[in-house]
């Protein structure tokens, strides 16, 4: 469920995967820092775990350095 | 005098399997990092641990050094296998194992041995 806390993540999760076909967010604490998202992608085909995850990271760079995000789980996935 | 960048580089490379943590085996400080020592314990890997903990330089060395942005990371020799997600999925379905296997040999788990390498600021 989309919350204050999520959806900026959400965004430019979207923004960077447009061509996701699953995209999750969850403030897995509700406390609105520990989060897991799921990201599922066509482009994640043929790429390491390490080149996936830092895609993601890349996409949240900024959540990532100014502190919003203080916990971070990933779970990705090609589509094929 | 070695920086602490050299000494992170040097341990990342001559180690065979390096974790770089919060806290330590006997007591890790945050979930992740005992998610990723559960599962390299689980495929029998030897573990060089490392405390990013004592000085926030520490682990801004070693995110500059490795492009990636959070603690926990593991590395078997050299390479980044990534953070607790990653190792744990490797763990659950057994990839973690043939990595290990291939980068240590087939007997890695047969000298298992933790141990902890404290990091001197510069």
């Amino acid at each position: 469920m989309a919350s204050v806390a999520t959806e900026p993540l959400q965004t430019l999760l979207e923004q960077a995967f447009p061509d996701a076909t699953e995209l999750a967010v969850v403030d897995r604490t509700g406390g609105g820092d520990h989060f897991q998202v799921t990201v599922a992608t066509p482009r994640f085909e043929g790429l390491s775990l390490v080149e996936q995850h830092r895609l993601v990271y890349d996409a949240l760079a900024a959540p990532l350095s100014d502190g919003t995000i203080h916990e971070l789980r990933i779970k990705t996935k090609g589509t094929a | 005098m070695t920086t602490l960048r050299d000494q992170i580089d040097e341990i990342i490379k001559n180690e065979p399997v390096a974790l770089f943590m919060k806290g330590t085996p006997s007591f890790a400080a945050c979930g992740n990092s005992q998610r990723a020592l559960s599962a390299l314990r689980t495929a029998g890997a030897p573990v060089t641990a490392v405390d990013i903990l004592p000085d926030p330089r520490f682990r801004q060395e070693l995110s500059a050094l490795s492009g990636w942005p959070t603690i926990p990371q593991v590395f078997v020799k050299g390479e980044l296998v990534g953070g607790a997600d990653i190792v744990e999925e490797l763990a659950a379905t057994g990839e973690l194992e043939r990595k290990l296997s291939e980068a240590l040999g087939e007997g890695y788990s047969g000298a298992r041995e933790e141990r902890v390498i404290a990091l001197a600021p510069a």
